[in-house]
């Protein structure tokens, strides 16, 4: 009786006290660990600032899963982000305010190819690892410490289109005259002429050439001259509106191409324009199985589904750009988990020699200037939705390529 | 620079049909601005930005289900406001031409800003039952949207230019512009005729905004996309001259369009702009 | 200028170097890197908006391509560094030229065309831009694919590389500083503002005006060029899109117009201001909440401050600080005097003109020998179907005043403004001092000793009353230094008793001292033609005899006059002899009181029914 009271007394003293150690520690630990800052710019104003809101709304969600998480090392994590107006010379010094004035513990890289390269830059006068999303010219990415979250490997002007050029000759009708038109700004122009020579090597004819100036606005002598070529199969260097302004074009002509390739389109705008039928494109990612399986996907989605509807965003499904994005995320965890450590030395030897288990499956960076395998899939504008359509294995219910 | 290749009849004409449906694009844009740099010496950037906010109003109201070019009718007046009501608030500052330049572009930025926090930057394009429809008259594909357009900029810069002509209030204020102090002693109501002008002036912005909804996607940062070539085709066409920049605008998109047609695209900048200037060294009177 | 700005103005290059010495220390304090490219942008701007100024805010000639010449430096530096491995610093002066070559080219062109003014020449020069852009872009210089400057190392200036391109800016900005002020306060600054105000009338004066033009703008753009160069190695990525687009030339048009574009500094002020505004909101959670509060401020800003920054921190110290003490020859007059008092007083003081060498001597020939100074032969000039001179022949002959007379239309303006160059003849020729001036730009014309008066006065609307006068010293060949030619111009106001309102602008004055302006400015160059187109217009009756007695002491130092005038017992009483002009025509010539009363004469003025009433 008394050892039986003494018992209970003791579980519950002990139950108490591991109650309380239970709420205290971790504020304890709390108000003792500084939080993980990790710094970046976006175009939150600007033109480039359509894509980089994707940007912003991603990191939010990651970053709170993350605290949910336990944070990084045990410590909470704390995004700075600044805007840099779209300009890479604002980015190049936000990034040095970050490293050298924030004292920024990591940095994550900022949106387009321009701001990349500056904070690429910075990121190498400071020795600070850079893992950045949307890099479109892997030749320029010349610093050792940077890590591409877009899987394009590192020569993508070749093998993109070559994946694109198998999905066609698995097809229904595998084309065999091109009309190649492109914009010439930088990460679309060197993808084109890629492509050209691919399909040279296919045995492809090509009947069109053109380029246009990025900011044009009269789509119409293109639109006119690809009807009048006849192609069996038009590539598009597009990027943003152009696939629409060209589309919109060439439907006043009442020309409908007969297959249709875009590059980097705004996949919102392009995939409710009815005029989309069938338009392809490419992605490492979409909203749908079998990359929804991917750990962690699912419920991503879902919460980018939600916020970016709650932002007012047109388009709130997850494609290149968010899952490049919470991809970039994902990488730096992994290096920092794994290093236990924010040295970004370490977080870089590491991330070189390993592979990292992704939305995207798991990536490796030991090819050139980092990059690992090409993970671009070819997706379809079917019935008002995009759906992946090669390689086979990341299809589902049976989706194939369509040719009218 | 690829080779020129000889066009067709057909893609030839439809090009420069292209060219002058944006052309006309062009000068609808340009006129309030013209008319405003040449009878009120303001330089008003911020035509721009009203341009797209129309544009913005239009695509919201079409959106709920009302026909796009029924939206003019409540654009239109509130724009008219709008202008006036601001030329009456800087009236009683002391603006010069430049000085208005950047007073405008700062409105720029402010409106900007409006229209990014209430549409996000994303891209939005109206999709409206006027798209779909198009004529054919011989080969060639006329557009209704553009077409539209056309229409509204010809019949506009028509009329305003029969106002300015033959109207009294159009001597008046043409002869205000030129020498206020004089048009003032002879009774012009130089303050009532400017409120007037800028209220029309931003009405046009706003017509123009109609027809840049009907036919283009809309972004904010677009806003500036518009500037240098619109510039153009009213410096072009001589400030305050009411046929000016349809002309100017005309020309302008009809080279670049026919450049695109005949050779690689990527040069119609290049020829468009060089004919101006050649124009300008060569015939300044002219546009003067 | 009061003494004390005077002297103040000597320092201003002292100021400027010392400022940029001690702010080259910046980093040894060892701050963050992020000041060194955060004050290299704000430094990079200086020296666009302060370039650009030079040429636009000066000339007023405002320019839309600043953008252009700064891609040529920045595409040259890029081009030399990516393809030909040049080292860096010594591509910046490749880059300078190039763009100094460019502008030069566009200039002698443009400036050739008179029509290619104001908004014309902005559009030109926009125009110019997109031209520019679109051959990089579509050329090995870029070729659309940008051009990568990553593997270029940056030069070890500085302890860090943000800092060595905060010190190259610095450099160029203090350089740019220091041409911008010694522009402004030499010779070629006092012409540049004279062509600002009234391009023809500065020419006129003896300003070479499309050299001046060509020098400022090719200045403008060397300097534009340093900066692009400077810039593509910061941006180590250069593509087209970023460069040759309208957001560059704007932005500088707005820096210089809300910092003030007639001061040196002014554009610099407005750098500085829009940079931070810019600059300052970037905090992400308020990115667009930024943008309006940005546009707001420069809203508030140029709403109260419509001359820009500078010009009214000038006027709040102005107010504050010593005032400017009664210019030396008068008493301080507080309101205008009348022309007699203010005959008078000049009477009173020194009367002789300055140097009491008459303007014959400057030449080298003696006054009144009746040797003829101008020749017209032929002349004849057509304006688009208005045949305004027809064939005319005159002599006009050293130490004489001759009066132009006619009807309205005859011709009598055309002559002056033919002969002093304002227009160039269809025909004829014109012989001033055995030299033939047929064909010669007014400047030169001015050079030779020819000055004029215009019948409504034309005076330079920003410049003071003794500027005005001293530019005309200045250009007239008399002095070289503006010093100087202040001290000359004082002199020629005490003459035309002008001297109380030395510091006041012309739209301060009356009509009648602006005619006397007019005159003093004509004077200032000790010409030895003067030409008086219709001075006495508009005066009233004391004015008249006080204008009367002044040109004719004029005369009386060696000028030779030739003056258009219907007020006719100013003729009778100054005139040796008169020529009558009658659409176009050359119609009489001898003594006044002849030639008046000679029946075709009468015609001409009266029309035949009234002749014939005189005749009775």
């Amino acid at each position: 009786m008394k050892t039986f009271r003494s018992t209970r007394r003791g579980a519950l003293v002990a139950a108490l006290a591991t109650v309380l150690g239970a709420i205290a520690l971790p504020a304890a630990t709390q108000t003792a660990a500084a939080p993980v800052r990790i710094g970046s710019t976006l175009a939150l104003t600007g033109p480039l600032s359509a894509t980089a809101q994707i940007h912003r709304i991603v990191g939010e969600i990651y970053v709170e899963q993350l605290n949910k998480r336990g944070g990084l090392l045990g410590r909470p994590v704390e995004w700075i982000v600044k805007d840099d107006q779209s300009k890479p010379d604002l980015a190049r010094t936000l990034y040095e305010q970050l490293v050298t004035a924030d004292k920024v513990d990591l940095l994550i890289g900022p949106y387009a190819t321009g701001a990349i390269l500056s904070a690429m830059g910075v990121a190498q006068r400071y020795n600070k690892v850079l893992v950045h999303h949307t890099l479109g010219i892997p030749a320029l990415a010349k610093y050792d410490m940077q890590f591409p979250a877009w899987s394009l490997g590192s020569d993508p002007a070749t093998t993109v289109p070559n994946t694109i050029f198998d999905a066609l000759a698995a097809g229904p009708k595998p084309p065999k005259t091109v009309a190649v038109v492109t914009n010439k700004f930088p990460s679309i122009q060197f993808m084109t002429a890629g492509a050209r020579e691919v399909m040279k090597k296919r045995g492809l004819t090509e009947v069109l050439f053109l380029e246009w100036d990025f900011g044009n606005r009269d789509f119409g002598p293109i639109a006119n001259r690809v009807k009048d070529a006849k192609p069996d199969f038009v590539w598009v260097g597009a990027i943003g509106l152009d696939g629409n302004l060209l589309l919109d074009a060439m439907k006043k002509l009442d020309y409908v191409p007969p297959q249709h390739f875009y590059l980097y389109p705004a996949p919102g705008p392009l995939v409710s324009l009815p005029e989309a039928k069938n338009a392809l494109s490419v992605t490492i990612f979409e909203d749908q199985p079998p990359f929804t399986s991917a750990p962690g996907a699912a419920e991503f989605v879902k919460l980018y589904r939600e916020r970016a509807t709650k932002a007012g965003l047109a388009d709130p499904s997850v494609e290149t750009q968010a899952a490049a994005s919470y991809t970039a995320w994902q990488i730096l965890e992994a290096g920092v988990v794994a290093t236990k450590s924010l040295d970004d030395k370490a977080i870089a030897t590491w991330l070189k020699a390993n592979k990292v288990d992704t939305l995207q499956g798991k990536l490796r960076f030991d090819g050139l200037g980092n990059f690992g395998d090409d993970l671009m899939r070819v997706k379809q504008v079917q019935n008002g939705h995009w759906v992946v359509v090669w390689p086979k294995e990341v299809t589902s219910g049976g989706a194939k390529l369509i040719a009218p | 620079m690829s080779a020129f290749t000889l066009p067709s009849a057909s893609l030839l004409s439809q090009s420069v049909l292209s060219g002058i449906f944006v052309g006309a694009l062009y000068g609808l844009m340009g006129l309030g601005l013209s008319l405003s740099w040449g009878l009120l010496r303001l330089i008003n950037l911020a035509h721009f930005a009203f341009a797209f906010l129309a544009a913005y109003l239009c695509y919201e109201l079409a959106s709920r289900g009302l026909d796009p070019l029924l939206t003019l009718a409540a654009i239109v007046p509130l724009f008219f406001a709008i202008g006036a009501g601001l030329q009456g608030l800087v009236a009683r500052f002391a603006i010069t031409p430049f000085n208005s330049l950047l007073l405008t572009f700062g409105l720029t930025g402010l409106v900007e800003a409006l229209i990014q926090s209430v549409w996000t930057a994303d891209f939005r394009k109206l999709e409206s039952s006027y798209a779909e429809q198009k004529f054919k008259v011989g080969t060639l594909f006329v557009p209704v949207p553009e077409l539209i357009t056309l229409v509204l900029a010809v019949a506009i810069s028509v009329a305003v230019w029969a106002v300015l002509r033959h109207t009294d209030l159009g001597r008046a204020l043409r002869a205000a512009a030129e020498d206020a102090p004089i048009a003032a002693a002879f009774g012009v109501n130089q303050k009532a005729n400017a409120l007037l002008l800028a209220g029309t002036c931003a009405a046009l912005a706003s017509i123009a905004g109609v027809c840049l909804a009907l036919s283009f996607t809309l972004a904010p940062s677009q806003i500036y996309a518009w500037i240098g070539v619109v510039f153009a085709a009213v410096m072009l066409g001589g400030l305050g001259r009411a046929l000016g920049p349809l002309v100017a605008g005309t020309l302008i998109g009809v080279s670049e369009a026919v450049t695109m047609a005949v050779t690689a695209p990527s040069w119609a900048p290049m020829v468009s702009f060089t004919l101006l200037i050649v124009v300008l060294v060569l015939r300044p009177g002219r546009a003067a | 200028m009061s003494g004390p700005l005077r002297a103040l103005v000597k320092r201003t290059p002292i100021a400027i170097v010392g400022a940029g010495v001690l702010l080259a220390g910046l980093p040894l304090l060892g701050l963050p890197a992020f000041y060194d490219s955060l004050l290299y942008l704000m430094l990079h701007w200086i020296v666009l908006a302060t370039s650009w100024n030079i040429l636009s805010g000066y000339t007023g000639y405002f320019s839309f391509g600043h953008g252009a010449f700064f891609g040529a430096g920045l595409y040259t530096t890029s081009t030399l560094l990516a393809r030909h491995d040049w080292p860096f610093l010594w591509t910046l002066p490749v880059a300078a030229l190039v763009a100094a070559v460019l502008g030069v080219a566009l200039g002698a062109i443009v400036f050739r065309v008179k029509g290619v003014r104001g908004e014309l020449f902005a559009l030109l020069t926009l125009a110019v831009t997109f031209v520019i852009g679109t051959i990089v872009g579509n050329t090995p210089l870029d070729g659309g694919q940008g051009v990568s400057l990553s593997a270029v190392p940056v030069p070890k200036i500085g302890p860090t590389a943000s800092s060595t391109f905060y010190l190259l800016a610095l450099a160029a900005a203090t350089t740019t500083l220091l041409i911008a002020w010694g522009i402004a306060a030499s010779r070629f600054g006092a012409g540049l503002f004279a062509i600002h105000d009234d391009e023809d009338a500065a020419e006129v004066i003896g300003v070479p005006t499309y050299r001046y033009k060509l020098m400022a703008l090719a200045i403008s753009c060397a300097l534009a060029g340093v900066a692009g160069g400077i810039h593509a190695l910061f941006l180590s990525y250069v593509t087209v899109g970023e460069v040759f687009t309208i957001a560059v030339p704007l932005t500088v048009v707005l820096m210089s117009v809300l910092g003030g574009t007639r001061h040196w500094a002014g554009p610099a002020v407005g750098a500085v201001a829009i940079t931070g505004l810019l600059y300052s909101f970037t905090a992400a959670d308020h990115a667009i909440a930024g943008k309006a509060a940005t546009g707001a401020i420069l809203i508030a800003a140029i709403l109260f401050m419509p001359d820009g920054i500078l010009p009214r921190l000038q006027r709040m110290f102005d107010r504050r600080g010593a005032s400017v003490p009664a210019v030396v020859g008068a008493t301080a007059p507080v309101s205008a005097p009348s022309a007699a008092q203010a005959l008078a007083m000049a009477a009173a003081s020194a009367v002789a003109a300055p140097g009491s060498v008459s303007a014959g001597d400057r030449r080298g020939a003696t006054v009144g020998t009746g040797a003829v100074l101008l020749q017209v032969r032929g002349l004849d000039k057509r304006f688009k179907g208005v045949h305004a001179l027809s064939a005319v022949d005159v002599d006009v002959r050293r130490g004489e005043i001759l009066g132009l007379l006619g009807p309205n239309g005859s011709g009598k303006s055309t002559f002056i403004n033919v002969i002093s160059g304002h227009y160039a003849a269809t025909a004829g020729e014109v012989r001033f001092e055995g030299q033939d001036l047929t064909g010669t730009p007014a400047h030169r014309i001015a050079a030779a000793g020819i000055a004029r008066t215009y019948q409504i006065p034309r005076p330079f609307a920003h410049l003071s009353v003794v500027d005005n006068v001293a530019l005309a010293a200045m250009f007239g060949g008399v002095v070289a230094d503006p010093a100087a030619a202040r001290r000359e111009a004082m002199t020629w106001l005490e003459f035309t008793g002008l001297a109380g309102r030395a510091d006041a602008r012309p739209d301060a004055l009356n009509l009648h001292q602006r005619k006397f302006l007019e005159l003093a400015r004509a004077l200032a160059s000790r010409p030895s033609l003067v030409l008086l187109d219709e001075v006495l217009s508009g005066l009233t009756p004391s004015e008249i005899d006080a204008a009367v007695a002044l040109i004719r002491r004029i005369r009386d130092q060696g000028a030779t006059i030739v003056f258009v005038e219907h007020v006719m017992r100013a003729v009778m009483a100054l005139t040796d002899r008169i020529v009558v002009f009658d659409h176009g025509l050359l119609l009489a010539e001898g003594a006044a009181s002849e030639v008046m009363k000679r029946p075709d004469v009468m015609t001409a003025y009266l029309g035949t029914a009234a002749v014939a009433v005189a005749r009775q």
